[in-house]
């Protein structure tokens, strides 16, 4: 009897089918009915205009095929990303409910350079377009390509509208007036600029910011000015911490992506303020501007270290800051002196 | 003798089709692994890494693997159904959409198209092509079989069938998508749900081009050439039965640690373990057919082929469950341990078996022999070691790429907090894998010249039998 299949194909491809089937059920078919498979964070909202026209440039340029977009719940991963600056215990990693309006997913499964589920809270638009037109210059070794040629590209309303049509058929709730906001959206702008917009809306959706600056009180002084201990403790952690990825290896700040840190300007303007000043910025990051009264660079986006360093920890940065824009400033005089 | 006449002209077209697409896309895979290391060697905007890559994998795949598994498999089908294919003049179409459909998505790819779902990257306009491919084959298969003049079926052509059904279930279901213009649409599943459907999709996708019909070669093949007979029909039985039932569980252990549900995840770490017993049972069966006599190795020339091809699935198949455990996955996920693993599928298990059966199929459609026994042993030779030397590279070079994400000092803080610094240490690995890569380019084009010349010698042998027989016809 068992033996019979064997002789009659018709009946041996349906039993095959149906054992394949029975799997695919089970962990692919069945769990979609499942609420846990359709979760959605609170307060989710489609990408807007620009940054879906640069979700479908991520997908077009294959971006998927070197970087990831899931934090795994791993301690070295979270702090790598800087999950621990998440306001919740469960925003330190990717959330099933982040991606809620992904058609599709874009985890990818390959690691070649950094994960970028939290890019959003991580670089600034000037670091990213200066990066993707040039990736070495910034990166010294790096092996990322050249997206240069996406600068002479302009966005495509029209066809924006149609992307945004069919994102609706699928799932998620773009409004008439969205719809109708989207050429006015990308008008004028190119292909970098919606890239740029897209990696910056990463991570977005949870609170992972570490907290605004809070009060400034541009009085209070660095307990530990000048001590040299404090100094070598500072140029430590102005490394550990990446902060030269965008300010440079020495404080001298990199064209168009952040500031000279040692010069005699604050927050792109000219006369240069208080140490607390600078515990602030990096204290609180970008959100620290608005209390100090300086705008900055426009796409400027410094991050908040609050959560990450201890206050001696800031302190001991501004100090080696100090040191070093006296180093410059010594060197300044030194050359005039032998003029 | 039979007095029929087998459609060898399709098989050799798909044959040869499947060469060249083979030849594109390690070509390919070449360029990509230099540009790993040498960013300069990526153009802009077509030949950057991220387009080529999926055209290296989607060639080879559909390309070398999809014209292997149907030139291929109708040798198999008609040899073992004695008879024919039902519909030759289908066949010939089939043929010549086949490379028409390669071509397009190749083209596709270049140009931006994509999905961005791995191994299913192929927009909407491409994937009815395949679908058209698809049930072409499907249709001359099983009114082949329906009609067939041999009552039992041999169990390479239970693979045959099994890998019908199944890649048309897969391919179905994880293309649903909504058109949003020409060459763009949108998953019709979110987030996490697009995320198991696709890896159930990616998994079983691998599991039934590059496993099932390369079985079904495998247990053609291997007794054909050796003359030595499958050793247990019925471990071929309970193998065959247990490998499609517990195939289809495993998906999510792509997503280990991802945010989808803990118990997808661990229902396709079990099956991914049981999954060890029945690729064994193939295993098993191909080491004892070829321990009835193992002096074939000596005598016949494809057998290492065979033994080192069934050898390599054996290793991949305990490699992946052990990379599905939580503690091994959370350390070699993401980093190039898994290109690793992959290409020793692809550059051992699938491209031995497969050179082994066009290297039996294409002299027996010439009624001559191979045109180098010799070239076929050196082209042995360098795909083993560049496979070899590429995986093991990627191996290394993952495992440490892998423990410096994790490591962290005494205050939990990271040992490499640079990513760069991570990264910098693939560069001798990577180096080396695009060394690996011209050993094994080099084998391949060796074995591309072999079978040129098999073919040419076999052209040249009939010219002269028809000159012959016209000479004689005119002398009488």
């Amino acid at each position: 009897m068992a033996g019979s299949i064997y002789r009659r194909p018709i009946a041996f491809a349906v039993l095959a089918t149906a054992v394949i089937l029975v799997g695919s059920i089970v962990t692919m078919a069945y769990p979609m009915l499942r609420p846990e498979m359709h979760p959605k964070v609170d307060g989710l909202k489609p990408l807007g205009a620009l940054e879906l026209a640069g979700r479908d440039l991520y997908q077009r340029e294959g971006c998927v095929n070197c970087h990831t977009q899931t934090i795994r719940p791993l301690r070295s991963e979270v702090v790598r990303y800087r999950g621990n600056r998440a306001q919740e215990p469960s925003g330190q990693y990717s959330l099933a409910g982040e991606f809620a309006y992904d058609h599709p997913f874009l985890w990818g499964s390959k690691r070649t350079g950094p994960d970028l589920a939290f890019e959003g809270w991580l670089k600034s638009a000037a670091w990213h377009s200066a990066h993707f037109a040039d990736p070495q210059a910034v990166v010294p070794r790096s092996n990322m390509p050249r997206y240069a040629f996406l600068k002479d590209a302009k966005l495509d309303g029209v066809e924006l509208q149609a992307h945004m049509r069919a994102l609706r058929v699928v799932g998620v709730p773009y409004t008439d007036a969205d719809l109708a906001a989207a050429p006015g959206a990308v008008a004028g702008k190119t292909e970098l600029d919606g890239l740029v917009a897209y990696v910056l809306s990463l991570g977005k959706a949870v609170e992972r910011g570490g907290g605004g600056a809070g009060g400034v009180d541009l009085e209070a002084p660095n307990p530990v000015a000048g001590k040299p201990e404090a100094i070598r403790k500072g140029f430590e952690l102005f490394a550990a911490n990446g902060c030269n990825a965008c300010h440079g290896d020495e404080a001298e700040g990199q064209e168009e992506v952040a500031p000279s840190l040692v010069d005699d300007a604050f927050g792109g303007e000219k006369g240069d303020l208080p140490d607390a000043a600078y515990f602030a910025m990096i204290k609180g990051g970008s959100d620290a501007k608005k209390a100090l009264g300086r705008a900055g660079l426009p796409d400027g986006g410094m991050q908040a270290f609050g959560s990450e360093l201890s206050e001696e920890d800031i302190w001991s940065i501004v100090a080696w800051l100090r040191a070093k824009q006296a180093h410059e400033a010594g060197e300044g005089e030194h050359e005039r002196e032998h003029r | 003798m039979n007095d029929y006449r087998y459609d060898h002209q399709t098989v050799q077209g798909f044959t040869l089709s499947a060469i060249f697409w083979g030849v594109v896309g390690i070509v390919l895979g070449l360029l990509i692994s230099v540009q790993l290391w040498l960013p300069a060697a990526n153009l802009p905007p077509y030949l950057t890494y991220g387009r080529l890559r999926a055209v290296h994998t989607n060639g080879l795949a559909l390309g070398l693997g999809g014209g292997a598994i149907f030139g291929l498999s109708y040798w198999i089908v008609m040899r073992l159904c004695r008879r024919p294919l039902v519909f030759p003049r289908l066949a010939r179409v089939h043929l010549w959409l086949f490379n028409a459909g390669i071509a397009a998505a190749a083209l596709t790819l270049l140009a931006g198209h994509t999905q961005s779902l791995e191994y299913a990257e192929l927009e909407w306009p491409v994937d009815i092509a395949v679908v058209v491919i698809w049930v072409m084959f499907a249709v001359n298969v099983f009114a082949t079989v329906v009609k067939r003049r041999e009552e039992q079926m041999y169990v390479a052509l239970w693979y045959v069938i099994a890998t019908v059904v199944a890649v048309t279930v897969l391919y179905l279901v994880n293309n649903l998508a909504v058109p949003a213009g020409p060459l763009k649409s949108y998953h019709l599943f979110a987030g996490v749900n697009s995320a198991n459907v696709q890896w159930w999709y990616g998994h079983n996708i691998v599991g039934f081009l590059l496993t099932t019909p390369i079985l079904a070669m495998f247990y053609y093949f291997l007794p054909k050439s050796t003359g030595l007979p499958v050793y247990s029909h019925r471990l071929s039985m309970v193998s065959f039965w247990s490998l499609i039932f517990a195939y289809l569980w495993t998906g999510a252990h792509h997503l280990v640690y991802t945010p989808l549900p803990d118990w997808i995840q661990t229902l396709a770490i079990v099956f991914t373990l049981f999954l060890v017993a029945p690729s064994w049972g193939s295993v098993v069966n191909g080491y004892y057919t070829v321990g009835q006599d193992w002096s074939k190795m000596r005598s016949s020339y494809l057998t290492k082929f065979f033994v080192l091809g069934i050898t390599f699935y054996g290793l991949q198949t305990v490699q992946g469950p052990t990379q599905a455990l939580r503690v091994v996955s959370q350390l070699v996920h993401f980093t190039d341990w898994v290109p690793g693993h992959v290409h020793m599928g692809t550059m051992g298990w699938v491209t031995l078996t497969v050179c082994a059966s066009i290297y039996h199929v294409i002299p027996r459609i010439h009624r001559t022999e191979i045109y180098s026994e010799r070239i076929a042993n050196v082209h042995f030779w360098l795909v083993l070691v560049g496979q070899l030397l590429f995986s093991i590279t990627m191996w290394i070079t993952g495992i440490r790429q892998g423990w410096m994400w994790k490591a962290t000092d005494a205050e939990g803080r990271l040992v490499y907090r640079n990513f760069m610094d991570t990264v910098l240490g693939n560069y001798p690995y990577w180096h080396t894998r695009t060394l690996a890569g011209i050993v094994f380019t080099a084998g391949m084009l060796l074995f591309v010249y072999n079978v040129l010349m098999t073919i040419r010698k076999g052209k040249a042998l009939q010219a002269r039998a028809a000159a012959a027989t016209q000479a004689a016809a005119s002398a009488a």
